[in-house]
């Protein structure tokens, strides 16, 4: 049973080297190409990055707009809230927490508005 | 599936049984271990191997699939992934330091019992430019031959990574079955007073981790022939080269002051 399994062992692993030695010659087979070899949201967040999104998640900081009622700091959902965290003041020490739901423009207390603007998922 | 990731990189597992067989197996294996001290029966202590080793076959098996095949592995993932290994390193780190600070509490200070010197009295050690200075050079090239994989992965070239690799994997081999020729041969055994212990548990669970690390680069071997590695995408080995590393330095804190300072 031993030497069965070792048989079958040695004649597999032997396989794969022996085809891709006789198929490409040892000394010059690649690896494959990273885009090609990327699949699902792995191969997804490459292509942005790729297309020079270097934030397909938005999940960095945004800058804030004007932040007036007509001019508010967009922000990008594919859903129908998001919550967003307010510095109010370059030093704030504290974030202000808030909801902001689709079509419903919202204000921060320290008088920022925000509203939500949509983003296809990745 | 793509569409329901909710638009975050973050990998949310699926539902998976394998933490919980780990943890009947672990339970299994140290009760079966008590069960060998006391009855001198191994039926439970094998069940319990069984059942570990069986578990880290199909979980790691199915890492491997949510990664290569689902591509669920974002840079993100990769990320906590590094600081994972990192921090189960560190926690190995602190493990050999308790064997560390059991030899040097020994040997910094001989009891009476042991006649006031290192190594104690009658006790034969290793001359370290013989056979330990061969498994030095072992583990240090096997070092440099993993190094050299890496780079044949990020520069393309798959066939060097693949003789790289298997030299690492025949040295490390090669490091386990000159070590174990040792210990046949050694002129005293883990009995012999406080010297016999710090050495043979030092270098021991040191031998123990020299497998573990020759295991993982070898599954590695196998995902490389199976074209699982892209050269930006290889965590998988990352990890085996860092554990490799890992393994180098613990047998370098051996050998000086085990075998060289201590002879």
């Amino acid at each position: 049973m031993a030497s069965l399994c070792r048989q079958i062992v040695r004649a597999n692993a032997c396989r794969n080297l022996v085809l891709s030695t006789a198929r490409r010659g040892y000394a010059d087979k690649m690896m494959p190409d990273p885009m090609e070899h990327a699949t699902g949201l792995e191969k997804k967040e490459l292509l942005a990055i790729q297309s020079g999104n270097d934030d397909p998640f938005n999940m960095k900081v945004l800058q804030k707009a004007a932040g007036t009622r007509d001019n508010p700091t967009l922000v990008p959902s594919c859903f129908d809230a998001r919550i967003v965290g307010c510095i109010c003041e370059e030093h704030s020490t504290a974030i202000n927490w808030l909801w902001v739901h689709k079509n419903h423009p919202r204000r921060c207390e320290c008088g920022h508005w925000y509203k939500l603007i949509e983003k296809t998922p990745l | 599936m793509n569409y329901n990731n909710n638009n975050h990189p973050f990998h949310l597992v699926d539902y998976s049984p394998w933490p919980l067989t780990g943890a009947i197996g672990v339970m299994t294996l140290v009760t079966g271990m008590i069960k060998w001290f006391h009855e001198f029966n191994l039926n439970l202590l094998m069940l319990g191997y069984l059942i570990v080793i069986l578990t880290m076959y199909q979980w790691w098996r199915d890492i491997c699939r949510e990664s290569t095949f689902q591509g669920k592995h974002t840079i993100k993932v990769s990320k906590g992934l590094r600081w994972g290994m990192i921090l189960f390193i560190m926690s190995e780190v602190f493990f050999f330091l308790s064997f560390f600070w059991a030899f040097f509490h020994s040997s910094l200070s001989p009891n009476i019992e042991i006649g006031m010197m290192w190594p104690p009295m009658s006790i034969i050690t290793f001359n370290p430019f013989q056979i330990p200075l061969l498994n030095t050079i072992i583990l240090i090239s096997s070092g440099v031959t993993v190094t050299w994989t890496h780079h044949s992965l990020m520069e393309n070239n798959f066939s060097q990574a693949i003789q790289s690799l298997f030299i690492t994997i025949t040295l490390g081999i090669y490091f386990s079955i000159i070590q174990s020729y040792e210990y046949f041969e050694a002129s005293f055994t883990i009995a012999d007073c406080i010297y016999g212990s710090t050495f043979f548990m030092a270098t021991g669970f040191h031998g123990l981790h020299v497998i573990i690390g020759t295991i993982f680069l070898f599954i590695c071997f196998i995902r490389l022939l199976n074209y699982h590695f892209s050269n930006i995408h290889h965590f998988g080995f990352e990890a085996a080269a860092w554990y490799w590393h890992f393994v180098d330095v613990v047998w370098l804190f051996l050998y000086i002051f085990v075998y060289w300072w201590g002879k």
